[in-house]
Formats: structure tokens, sequence, C-alpha cells
């Protein structure tokens, strides 16, 4: 008896597989709970595919979107649903990194705990909407986006992009047609660009810290010049100029020897040093495009390239932001945010001293180049690029405002839209007029 | 609701509502208080005869089939190099005649006589002698077994019954009242429905308390499971209740009449030979002439009555399946034994009902390996059966579906992942409290009421309650394992144990099946999904689970000791409680598990040594 007493041991085993299979489905359960849930079949908060609860409001408490028996809508202003329409999201799910793709559970107020039992509660978003409008408007038909955070909190404020629809009409235009080319994707989050010369940042940056003597070197310009056997025009014909001026005129011929001191691998490790070439998670869940500045093949000309935003550089807006973010904090990125009252964290992307010097040289630029008088109100520190792509340039225009309530950092990109300076920093003046009156400075 | 706004007035909807958040814990409290009892209790072992070795060393005999040897895993070891590992073995049947059967090489002798194969009576003072070694066979008199039984404890005085019935009750009500309130479908049926569960529980816990029964741990866990399989059907069929009702009813009555039945060992294995021939020839007739309802030929329909001949199987498999230690050591039995599983899991794959072949392959590998030790027999019918398997998902092309599927429903959600995905959805949107009973939309869909039933409790009952059935049937399980130690023949712990493991692989089947951890085959939750069949299967099941329970006075199924021979025994209902809380007792406040051995001349049991 002994022995068939033992053996029934055997049936814990079934109880372990149990166990085990539980364990399993509570896991899952926790972590994919509020997928399942907001899955558009769940008739508890679903009236015939459509839902029935849930709203997500900016951080003024304006609706953006709103579900109730009375059915699925957007906020009350067309510009404002426009602006918004790529950070919050539209029903059908079209946009994929959106608040309503990505919180979905927490747009109806799911929890593991309450399943979606719980009474409907509102989401905040740190987004200003009428920010977001002014940038929309300021955009004006062109493509492109404009991101503008708080660097000193994390929030967002203002995260547009274009081609744009209104989502209280849903989906009535041709998607395949050229006007509404990526109309479905966040420029601002899930693209990448070639930056052209905002990308000089980065290589003044590598310079500062490897070229002991960057300070006392000139640089001569004369148009064009030649570097590795290849040609590398400028701009302008700049003379003799210090670093200092080479930023401001952003001028090629300088920046191309710069780049071929540092060399092309250099370079392209400060790129993934300050998380230019890495995705990132926007409150850890929403994943943004990865860039690549790849190292040339060892000319010294490819370097050239590489060093002045060309070559095969690309580089997301939102990655850009983040490196802005740092240098306007001193060196510590402090990572962005777009849920109200939600810290992301921060980082310590580059060296104080770094940061320092280029934050001085960015103002430098508006002193002395942009002109102070262009942004009456603002205490700008910026960069423009222009950056040659096959069809047109692309207009950027990236920077900080140092205002005492108003601490914004900023990437404006126009997409084939023309220069730098005359179309993507206009873009960026009228958003940050608008944040900086919302701001009460 | 009519009914309850006029009982409740205006209160009606917020008493169902904070209902929702009272009934988890309610039957958190029946679950708990089950385990409790079943695994905290005092298993005081029985005893039935003694053997003295060299004159003052006593060996007791606690099983009515004890292998005798010098293995420590022997159950009356005799420690002599003169003796086999297994020697011998003693059997004793229900009505107290012992006989001695000699195992493997050695000589085994009563009274000078040597013990041919097929057994030698043996009898009170007579002499067994194993090899060399001399021992006298001790029967146990009545005088003694009654001394005996007074010290050994019955289940319910720390956790009483009682008292567990009663919260089931306060569950059934507040179940009750959420279909009432939240499901404009729930009318008189339903109240109907549930009063005739409550009055039958506790007519049937007043009969048999009355009677001196003290264990009801295995009862009321499968209530407790009847009652939320009772809410699916009122979700579903708030208007046919009566059918349902009727059913469980039946599948209680089965359940007394199965208890009674196992009873008597003699009785049980008489029949067993035309259990085979029923199990084999209704999965024949079932195969032959059943249609094929989603490509599984499962189910005969008798006009509007229609059956499951394969859960029915269930029960005559288990039936016929366990078995005496005697017939444990022809390895011929087990051979046939393996023939007949194969068949019926063959004719299960032949008829296309994957999900039910499966819980039999499981449940077959559990009773073979309890029956033969050997895990070179469990591999070689593991290696059959991956074959086996081979073949039928060849053969089945919905088979084969239901495996593509599994762990890609998202991928799908509106053909092959539909009912999954919804199922996943539904139990996610309910959260730990559910949104109440009736008030769920899952139960709308195809099979949500029987396959997919464990989306529906944790929608409608929440993810807490979902987690008290599947913890009800794990008590069950444990339950078994425990009683194991105590058993009486290997034929109830086999039984038992093939009972609650055809349960836990059905659970495991239908529960994580639904919600695509384990391929989809559709099978019934026990005792919860809706479906006459598998509900009277899962209670004639449950004889067995009460017949390995052989705590005192504990189980109906079993019969007492004091009663086989005659003897006037001790009756423990008619004591006084309070002897067992009473501060002088020495035995429960005592620090010896062994208590009632106080005989001096126990000096094999307690000190483990030789005198």
């Amino acid at each position: 008896m002994k022995k068939v007493t033992t053996r029934a041991f055997a049936v814990l085993l079934l109880v372990a597989l149990t166990l085990a299979c539980t364990g399993v489905f509570i896991y899952r359960l926790a972590v994919d709970g509020g997928d399942w849930a907001t899955f558009y079949a769940n008739q508890s908060i679903y009236s015939e595919g459509v839902l029935n609860r849930g709203s997500v409001a900016d951080r003024n408490g304006l609706v953006l979107a709103t579900a109730s028996d009375e059915g699925f809508h957007y906020a009350d202003d067309a510009d404002i649903r426009k602006a918004c329409l790529h950070a919050v999201g539209d029903l059908g799910g079209n946009i994929g990194t959106s608040i309503l793709s990505m919180y979905r559970a927490d747009f109806v107020n799911y929890s593991f705990f309450t399943g979606t039992t719980a009474e409907a509660a509102s989401m905040k978003l740190t987004l200003d909407a009428d920010v977001c409008a002014a940038a929309y408007n300021a955009i004006a038909g062109k493509k492109g986006t404009v991101l503008v955070y708080n660097y000193r909190t994390g929030e967002i404020i203002c995260m547009v992009s274009t081609p744009t629809w209104d989502p209280e009409y849903g989906i009535d235009f041709d998607a395949s047609s050229e006007a509404y080319e990526g109309a479905f994707i966040n420029r601002a989050l899930s693209s990448t660009f070639t930056p052209g010369s905002v990308f000089k940042l980065v290589t003044l940056a590598a310079a500062l810290e490897n070229i002991p003597d960057i300070w006392q070197q000139t640089f001569y310009c004369d148009g064009d010049t030649i570097i590795g056997g290849q040609r590398v025009k400028c701009s302008g014909v700049h003379g003799t100029i210090t670093v200092e001026q080479a930023l401001a005129h952003s001028c090629n011929c300088a920046f191309g020897e710069i780049a071929a001191q540092l060399g092309s691998a250099l370079i392209s490790q400060y790129a993934e040093k300050y998380g230019l070439t890495s995705s990132h998670m926007l409150n850890g869940k929403i994943p943004t495009a990865a860039g690549s500045v790849p190292a040339g093949r060892g000319e010294i000309g490819d370097a050239a390239w590489e060093g002045i935003g060309q070559y095969e550089d690309l580089i997301n807006p939102y990655a850009f932001l983040r490196f802005i973010g740092a240098i306007a904090n001193g060196g510590v990125c402090v990572e962005p945010t777009i849920l109200y009252g939600e810290s992301a964290g921060s980082t310590q992307l580059m060296d104080p001293n770094t940061a320092q010097t280029l934050s001085e040289m960015m103002g430098y630029n508006v002193q002395y180049e942009y002109g102070a008088g262009t942004y009456p109100g603002l205490e700008m520190h910026a960069k423009t690029g222009t950056a040659e792509t096959y069809g047109g340039t692309h207009a950027w225009f990236a920077g900080f405002i140092t205002n005492a309530n108003a601490p914004y950092a900023f990437v404006v990109m126009a997409e084939r839209a023309g220069g730098g300076y005359y179309v993507a920093s206009p873009i960026a003046n009228a958003t940050l007029q608008k944040a900086v009156q919302k701001a009460g400075g | 609701m009519e009914l309850v706004t006029f009982i409740f007035g205006e209160y009606a909807p917020r008493i169902a509502d904070i209902s929702r958040y009272i009934l988890p814990f309610v039957a958190v409290l029946i679950v708990a208080r089950c385990i409790v009892s079943m695994l905290r209790e005092r298993y005081d072992p029985e005893t039935w005869a003694y053997l003295y070795l060299n004159g003052n060393v006593m060996v007791p005999l606690r099983h009515w089939e004890c292998i005798l040897g010098r293995a420590r895993s022997v159950d009356g070891r005799v420690d002599d190099p003169a003796v086999e590992r297994m020697h011998a073995c003693l059997i004793r049947t229900p009505e107290g005649a012992w006989t001695v059967y000699n195992l493997g090489k050695g000589k085994t002798y009563v009274n000078g006589e040597q013990v041919l194969p097929g057994g030698a009576p043996i009898q009170d003072a007579d002499v067994l002698t194993l090899g060399t070694v001399s021992a006298r066979f001790v029967d146990l008199t009545e005088q003694e077994r009654s001394s005996l039984l007074k010290y050994r404890h019955a289940p319910g005085r720390r956790v009483r019954p009682s008292v567990t019935l009663l919260l089931l009750t306060v569950f059934q009500l507040g179940l009750l009242l959420q279909h009432l309130a939240y499901d404009a479908g729930a009318g008189l049926g339903v109240i109907m429905a549930f009063a005739v569960l409550a009055t039958v529980q506790w007519g049937y816990f007043i009969v048999l308390r009355a009677s001196g029964q003290r264990g009801f741990e295995p009862e009321i866990l499968a209530l407790f499971l009847s009652t939320v399989g009772l809410s699916v059907a009122a979700s579903k069929t708030p208007d046919d209740m009566l059918k349902q009702i009727i059913l469980l009813l039946a599948a209680i009555g089965l359940y007394i009449f199965m208890c009674l039945w196992i009873r008597n060992l003699d009785r049980v294995k008489s029949v067993r030979l035309y259990a085979f021939i029923a199990a084999i020839g209704m999965l024949l007739v079932t195969l032959v002439l059943a249609p094929v309802d989603n490509g599984a030929r499962s189910w005969l329909h008798f006009g509007s009555l229609s059956i499951q001949p394969s859960e029915l199987v269930k029960v005559l498999y288990i039936y016929a399946g366990a078995a005496t230690l005697d017939r444990l050591f022809v390895n011929r039995n087990l051979i046939f034994y393996i023939g007949f599983s194969a068949g019926c899991v063959g004719l299960l794959a032949l008829m296309g009902d994957f999900g039910t072949a499966l819980v039999f392959f499981v449940t077959f590998l559990v009773i073979s390996f309890m029956r033969s030790g050997s895990f070179a027999t469990v591999f070689l019918a593991v290696a059959g059966a991956v074959l086996g398997v081979l073949l039928v998902v060849t053969v089945k092309p919905h088979v084969v579906a239901r495996f593509e599927t599994w762990g890609h429903v998202w991928d799908d959600v509106d053909w092959r992942g539909y009912q999954q995905s919804r199922a996943l959805s539904a139990a996610a949107s309910g959260g730990f409290f559910g949104h109440g009973a009736g008030n769920g939309w899952f139960i709308g869909i195809i099979a949500a009421e029987t396959d997919l039933v464990f989306a529906v409790l944790c929608e409608e009952l929440g993810l807490i309650t979902a987690l008290c059935c599947i913890a009800s049937l794990l008590a069950l399980a444990g339950f078994v394992v425990k009683n194991a130690a105590a058993g009486r023949s290997s034929y109830f712990c086999i039984a038992a144990a093939g009972a609650v493991s055809m349960m836990l692989v059905q659970l495991c089947l239908n529960v994580f099946g639904a919600m695509d951890i384990l391929p989809f085959t559709g099978v019934t939750f026990p005792f919860v999904s809706m479906g006459g069949t598998s509900l009277l299967a899962c209670w004639m099941l449950l004889a067995f689970v009460k017949g390995s329970d052989t705590r005192a006075n504990a189980s109906f199924a079993v019969v007492r000791p004091e009663r086989f021979t005659g003897g006037a025994g001790v009756e423990d209902e008619g004591e006084p409680e309070e002897d067992y809380y009473s501060p002088g007792d020495g035995y429960y406040g005592g620090s010896s598990d062994d208590g009632y051995y106080e005989d001096p001349k126990d000096s094999y049991y307690r000190g483990g040594g030789r005198a």
C-alpha cells in the first residue's frame, strides 16, 4: 500500500501544471490585460464597435477626445483637432504611436484590478492645445513637424505632425495621394530626416572635446573647398573665420575641415553618445524611430559630408529634441513626457562645459546672424539647418529659449520646404510666441 | 428586477453593486475553509491487525493491503537478511478475512505450511513465517478496535461544515440578487433554481449530519462549483432553468448512489468486467451512431435529449481501471489495462474528440503509474500516444486548425481567433470583482457556457471567484493525495487519484485552452460548464474522491471500521464535543502525534528500531 500511496504524488504533478498555467495566465493578464480589454469586441466599453467611455484632455483640461453613449468626439475647434491628431490619435487607430493607440486602456480607465468596471475618468496630457494649433497654423500646409518641450520638467507642450486631417470627419481623402504622403505617421516620433546644418552642433561638440586648439584655429572659406578629393560647397563666401563665426554662418568649408580633423568614426560615436542613433521610449511605452549616422569608408571627404549633416545622416526629430534639451539644461536631458504629472527621469547626455559652450554659441548665432529682433520677447538660442535631399531641402530650426517662465526647447522641421532660416525659423517663432504667452512670461 | 425592486426598493441596484465586492471574499472563505479543514485536520491512521516479531516487536498493519518485506517502502517492515525486499502481501476482505500471498522468490509459511501462488488464509494467532523469520499474526478484537476508535479524530470540529454551508448559501443568495438586478430576463425560474439547490444542499447536510457524518468538504466544494455553474446557466438561459436544476439533482442523486455502491469493495470488484465492456461498448455505439457535430462524433440524440457517452465512460474508465493490490503484481492485468486504455483513447480519437482523448490519456498515465510504479511503462505509453496524436492530427483538419491558432489568437481575431480573443477581452474586462452575475456580454458568444466558461466567470464574477473555482479542484487533488496515506485499499487510492487527475486535466484544457495558454480542445470545466452528461459524470467521479476519505465518520462512502464484525463499536457522534476542547484533554493538547499507542510493547513503532 505504501508504494501506491507514494505514487499518488503523481497527482501533484498535475497540480503543479495547473498552478504554473494559472501563474502564466495571471502574468499575461497583468501585462496584456489592457490590450485585451480594449479590443473592439469588448461590448462593455464599445457600442457597435465604437468606444463608449473615456476621455483625454490637454494640460488645461480642454477635451481632445471623448467617448460616451452619444458617440466619439474630438476637440470642438477644428484647428486643434488637426494639430493634436498625431499625438492624440483617432478612434480607428490609424496612428500607431498615438495616445489612443498606445494608451487605450488608460483612456477607458482600465486597470488590472478593476478591469473596465471602474467609473470613466479623464486622461490628461502635457500638450497645450493652443500652442499645437499655433504650430499647425504656422506650418501652413507644409509637411513637417513641430516639437516643443519644457527642458526643466520634460513636459511636451507641442507635438504637431503634418499632413494631418480632421478626425471628426474620418478619412475622407486619398491617403495615397502626394498631398497626404505619410499622413498616418507622426513625423516627430516615427520618421528620420537628413539633418543638414543642425547636425553641426554634434560635430562642434565633438570638436570642443577632441580638438584642443579649436579656439585658436581659423578657417578660410571662398565659397567652396576640396576636402579629401571631394568638393564641398558652402552657402556663401565667408573669408577667414573662427569656429564661433563658422557656426553662426553655418560654414560648410569650416565644418568640413573640422569634420576631417575629427574623422568619420568619431563623429558617428558622438551621434551615438547623444542618443541620435537609438530608438527611445516616450513615457517608457511609445517607441521612436532610430536615426543613423554611419561612419564613412574611411575617406576624409565622407567625414566632411557626415560632419555637416549630409552624407547618409538621418535624424529623428524627437531624438534631436532630447539632444537640444541636454544643451539647454547643462548637459542633463530631462526625458520628455506626454502624460501629465508623470515624470520620465533624466539622463546625463553630455559634459556640462560642452553644453555651456554650445549654449553660448547658439545664443551668438541669434545675436549676430539671425537677429534678436526676429524673435521678439524670446531669449533665443538656436541653429538653422537646410538639408539637401532629392526633391528639395528640409528646413530645420532647433534650439531653446531661456525665458524665466518658459524654458522650452524645440525642433521644427519642414519637409522639402526651403531654407531653415526663412521657412523653419518663423514657424518656431510663432509657436514659441504662443507658448510664452500661455506660460504667462 | 421588479421583484428585487419590490423587496429592496430604490436601493436594489446599490445592494447588487455592493454584493459584487462582497461575494468574491465569501468565495475565498468557502474554499479556504474547505482547504483548511481537509488539509489541516489530523489524519489518524486506521489499524487493522498487528504482527508480533520475536514475541514483542509490534508491526501495525494500517491498510487492507499490506506488503511485508525488508525494503523501506513496504507497509510492514521485517528488517532481516533472510527476508526478501518485498516478500509477502497480506490482504483483508471487507468482511475481515485475511489472505496472505507470497511475492517474489522467497518462501512464506502459515503455521508451517507453505503458501502456494493462490494465497492462503490467515487468522488471529496464526504463525506467519517469512523465509526463516517467524511472526505472530494478531487480528484486532472488537474491544481493541473500539478502544482505538475512541482516539480517532473526526473532521469538522475546528472548521464547522455548517458555517461553510451557510457561507455558500450567502454566496448563492448574492448571485441570485445580482441576476435579478442586472439581467432583465432573469425571473422566477432563476429564483426557483437557486432555491432548490439551497434546499437540497441543506437537506443533504442535515440528513447525513444526523446520521453521524462529519466530513463535507468535497461536497461543499462541488456544490460551490455547481453554484457557479448554475449562475452561468442563469446568464445563458434564464428562461430554461428547470432542465439545469433537474440535471443537478440527478447528478447529486447519482453521486449518493455511487458513494453507497463503492462502500462494498467486493461488490465493486464483482462488476468491474461489466464496466470494461460497457465502456468500450458505449464508445463503439457512439462512433457508429453519432452524427458529426463540429468535426466530432460525440453526441447521441434522442429526440430533444442529447447525451455525450464519452462523459459517462470517464466514470466507467476509473471504475474499471483502479485495482486492488493483489492484481497489481500480475503483469497480465496491467497489459490488459493498457490495452483497454488504448482502446478507449483510440475510439475517442476516431470519434474526433481530441480533447476527451487527451483527458483519458493523461488519466491513463496517472493510473498506470500508480499501478506499476514503472516509468518505463509510462514512457512506452507516451511514445505510443505521440504517434497516435500525429495520426489524429494528420487525419482531422479541425484539430490541426486549433493547434495552428494556439498562441496566435490575436493574429486573426475575426475568424480563427474569434472565440478566444473575445474570451480574453471579456476576462480582462471583469477585473478582480467582475461586472456582476448576469451582467456580461460574453455569455452570448458560441460555447461561452461550456468550452469558454472561464471567461464568463472572470467577466461576471471576477478574477477572485474564478481563481477560487480553480482552487476548489486543486484542493480536491491535494485531499486525495493526503488521503492516500491512510487508504484502506489501493483500489480507492487509485480510483480517487484517477478521478481528480481527470478533473484537473479537464480544468487545464478548459481554462488554459480558452485563455490561449494551451491548445483549445473544447472540454468542459468540471461541475461549472453547462452540459448535462458532463455534470453527471463529475458528480459520479466525486464519489471516488469521497471513497478515499478514511477519517473517522467523515465519509458515507466508507464503511465504519466497527461495523465489519458486527461489534457495538463506539459511536463517535454521541460524545459531547466539549471533550475535545477541554483543557485537561491530554491527547488533544498533547505533544505526541502517535498518542494512542500507549501500549508499552509498542517499541517498534515508537522507536523505529528493534527491541
